[in-house]
C-alpha cells in the first residue's frame, strides 16, 4: 500500500482499527519498563537527590506538548496547500492532546521547582514560552468551538497554528539565548547530553513510552472525529432527505 | 497604490466620523489608566514603578478591543467583497486597513500616553521614554490583531474569543516594551536591546500579520 | 509592472523587512538580556539604594554564615566582584556554597543586598552521587559540574 493511500479517511480508518490495540499494547510495555525503572532502577541525582525522578514525566511532556504543534503545523500546510479532510482532522485532534502534555509539563515543572528553585514558577523566558504554547493551544480549541462549518474552522486555524509556530524555536532555544532560570538543554545538545546514562536511559525510555501514548491517543482521536464527521453528514442528509419528502 | 490611498483614506474618514471608534480607545485607556491606581491603592512610588506597565496594558487592551469590527464591517456590508475582488493585493489591502486602524486607535493612545502618565507620577524624561516604547510596539499590536480581526470574519461573532486567540500572540511585545520603558524608570535595566527587539517585532509582525489576515480571508470566506 | 513582477517584488519587500528584523535581534542579543545582573553588572551600573532587582551568581565558598531565626547571610561572586547578601527565611535544596543562586531583592545604604527571595540555579548536569564521588576522587571533576551557571552569571 503506498502512503498516499492513507489519505483515503476510510483506508485510514481500517489501518487505525489495526493498529490501536498494538499501540495501546506497546504503550503499556514501554510504561511498565520506563515507571520501573525511573522509580527502582534509576539512581538519586548527586544534588536533586530523588527530586530528579520529576524530569523523567517533565522532559516527556515537554517534547510531546512541543511535537504536538509541530504535526499540527504540518498539518496545517496539508490543509491550506491540499484542502485535504484527513489533514482537517489531524489538525483538529492534535489540540487536546498536546495542550494535555503541556500541562503535564507545567505542573511537573513547578513541583520540581517548588523544591530545587525555591519557587513554583518564575517569569524566566522558558517558562513563560511554554505557558504561551499552552495558551495558544486553549485559544486553538476555542477557535475550533467556535466556527460551525468544519472546513472553515479547519482553515482559520491552520492559518493560526502556523503563526503561532514561531514560538517553538523561542521555547527551544531560550535557555540559550538568555540567561534564564531554566537550566540549559542537557539531552540534546552540541557535544552529547549531560545527563549521565544511567539517569538518562530511563528517561529515554520514559520519552519512548509517551510518545507511544502520544501516538495511541492521537490515533484513535482521528478515528473517533472522522466518524464524527460521518454521523455530522449523514444527520444533515436525513434532515435534507425529510425536508424534501 | 491610488486604490490603497483611497481604502486608507475612507477608513480614516470612517473612524474619525459620526459612529466610528477612533478616540473611543483613548477614551478607553484613560479608564484603565484611572482604575489602576484604584486597585493598587494611594501608593504613589509603586504607581510610578508599574506606570509603563499600565500604559502598555491599557494600550493593548484599547488597541485590540475595537479590532474584531476592523474587517467585520466591511464584510456586512459587503466593501470587503469589493477589496477581495480588486487589483490592489490583498496582503496591501489589509495592511492599508491596519495602518488606517494604527493612526486613528494606535496613533491618539501613543500622544496621549505623556499626559496619562502624569496620573501615574511617572516624571518627565520617563515619560518621554516610555511613550517612545508605545509609538515603536503599537503598530505590533495592531498588525497581530489584524489576524484576530480576520478570524472574526471567519466566526462571524467576536466577543472574547478574539483576545484570547490574540493575546498570547502579543507577550513578546508587552514583554519587550514594558523592559525597554522599564529602563526609563529604573537605571538598572538595560534600554538598548529590548528597545531593538521590539523594533524588530514591529517589523515582523508588520509582514506576518498582513500575510496571515490575507490568507484567513482567501481561505476562510469562500 | 505585471501581477508576476509585483507579487515578486511584494515577496522581495517583506524577506527583506524579516531580515531587518532579524539582524535586529541579533544585535539586541549581543547585549544580552538577562533574568538577573551579576555582581560586576551591578557594580558597573552603580544601582541605586532601593531599587528593586534580581542578583545572579555563585555563593561563594565558605561564605555562608547561618545566624538564628533562619537569618543568613553569604556572598554572590561572578569570579571578579562580590556583593554580600542578607537573607531570612528558607533556602531551596539546592542552595550550597559553590552552586548558582538568584536573589531579589535591593541594596541597602550599605553596600549589602537585603533579599527577600532566593532562587537557587540548576546546572545541566545529572549523576548518580556515586559517578559525582568517584569523579571528584579520581580528579576529573570539572569547574563545570555543581559551578551551576558559571557560564551565564557572566
Amino acid at each position: 500500500m503506498e502512503w498516499i493511500a492513507l489519505a483515503n479517511p476510510s483506508r485510514f480508518l481500517a489501518l487505525a482499527e489495526r493498529l490501536l490495540p498494538w499501540l495501546a499494547a506497546a504503550t503499556a510495555l514501554a510504561f511498565a519498563a520506563g515507571l520501573y525503572a525511573a522509580f527502582f532502577v534509576a539512581p538519586e541525582d548527586y544534588q536533586q537527590g530523588a527530586t530528579v525522578r520529576i524530569i523523567f514525566i517533565h522532559v516527556p511532556g515537554a517534547w510531546l506538548g512541543m511535537l504536538g504543534w509541530a504535526i499540527m503545523s504540518v498539518a496545517a500546510l496539508g490543509t491550506l496547500v491540499w484542502r485535504h479532510p484527513l489533514a482537517d482532522v489531524a489538525l483538529k485532534t492534535a489540540a487536546p492532546i498536546g495542550a494535555a502534555f503541556t500541562f503535564v509539563c507545567l505542573v511537573t515543572g513547578a513541583l520540581w521547582g517548588r523544591p530545587m528553585w525555591g519557587t513554583y514558577w518564575v517569569w524566566d523566558a522558558r517558562l513563560t514560552s511554554v505557558l504561551v504554547l499552552f495558551l495558544m493551544y486553549l485559544g486553538l480549541i476555542a477557535l475550533w468551538r467556535a466556527i460551525e462549518d468544519p472546513a472553515r474552522a479547519a482553515r482559520a486555524a491552520a492559518v493560526l497554528t502556523l503563526v503561532g509556530a514561531v514560538n517553538l524555536p523561542i521555547i527551544k532555544f531560550s535557555v540559550d539565548w538568555w540567561s534564564t532560570l531554566h537550566q540549559p538543554a542537557s539531552v540534546f545538545r552540541v557535544g552529547g547530553s549531560t545527563i549521565h546514562p544511567a539517569i538518562l536511559a530511563p528517561l529515554l525510555v520514559m520519552a519512548l513510552a509517551f510518545t507511544l501514548l502520544f501516538a495511541t491517543l492521537y490515533v484513535s482521536a482521528m478515528r473517533n472525529e472522522i466518524l464524527r464527521r460521518r454521523v455530522r453528514t449523514l444527520r444533515l442528509l436525513q434532515v435534507h432527505a425529510a425536508q424534501g419528502a | 497604490m491610488t486604490a490603497l490611498a483611497a481604502l486608507l483614506l475612507r477608513d480614516m474618514r470612517l473612524a474619525v466620523r459620526v459612529g466610528g471608534g477612533a478616540l473611543m480607545g483613548v477614551l478607553f485607556f484613560l479608564l484603565v489608566v484611572t482604575m489602576v491606581p484604584f486597585g493598587v491603592g494611594p501608593d504613589l512610588k509603586l504607581l510610578a514603578r508599574i506606570g509603563p506597565a499600565i500604559l502598555w496594558i491599557g494600550a493593548l487592551l484599547a488597541t485590540l478591543l475595537g479590532l474584531d469590527r476592523l474587517l467585520a464591517a466591511d464584510h456586512d456590508d459587503g466593501s470587503l467583497d469589493l477589496i477581495l475582488m480588486g487589483h490592489a493585493p490583498l496582503e496591501l489591502a489589509v495592511a492599508a486597513k491596519a495602518l488606517a486602524h494604527w493612526l486613528t486607535t494606535g496613533l491618539p493612545l501613543v500622544i496621549a500616553a505623556p499626559l496619562f502618565g502624569i496620573f501615574l507620577n511617572i516624571d518627565g524624561s520617563a515619560i518621554g521614554i516610555v511613550a517612545l516604547t508605545l509609538l515603536v510596539g503599537t503598530p505590533a499590536l495592531t498588525f497581530i490583531g489584524l489576524i484576530g480581526a480576520a478570524l472574526a470574519v471567519a466566526l462571524e461573532r467576536g466577543g472574547l474569543l478574539l483576545p484570547v486567540l490574540v493575546l498570547p500572540l502579543t507577550v513578546p511585545v508587552l514583554i519587550f516594551g514594558i523592559a525597554a520603558g522599564d529602563a526609563a524608570i529604573l537605571n538598572a535595566a538595560p534600554f538598548g536591546a529590548p528597545f531593538l527587539i521590539l523594533i524588530a517585532l514591529t517589523l515582523t509582525s508588520v509582514v506576518i500579520g498582513p500575510v496571515a489576515a490575507a490568507a484567513v480571508l482567501r481561505h476562510g470566506l469562500d | 509592472m505585471t501581477r508576476r513582477q509585483r507579487r515578486l517584488f511584494l515577496i522581495g519587500t517583506g524577506v527583506g523587512v524579516l531580515a531587518i528584523a532579524a539582524a535586529l535581534v541579533l544585535t539586541a542579543l549581543r547585549d544580552s538580556i538577562v533574568f538577573f545582573n551579576s555582581p560586576t553588572d551591578l557594580v558597573q551600573k552603580r544601582v541605586e539604594p532601593g531599587t528593586r532587582i534580581r542578583l545572579g551568581g555563585l555563593v561563594k565558598t565558605g561564605s555562608v554564615i547561618r545566624g538564628g531565626n533562619l537569618g543568613v547571610r553569604f556572598a554572590v561572586t561572578d569570579g571578579n566582584k562580590e556583593i554580600a547578601v542578607a537573607y531570612t527565611g528558607a533556602l531551596p535544596d539546592l542552595f550550597r556554597e559553590g552552586q548558582g543562586v538568584v536573589a531579589e531583592g535591593a541594596l541597602d545604604g550599605a553596600g549589602l543586598f537585603r533579599a527577600d527571595t532566593i532562587l537557587a540555579k540548576h546546572d545541566e548536569n545529572y549523576m548518580p552521587k556515586e559517578v559525582a564521588d568517584a569523579l571528584k576522587r579520581q580528579g576529573h571533576w570539572k569547574d563545570g559540574y555543581g559551578a551551576a551557571a558559571a557560564g551565564s552569571a557572566r
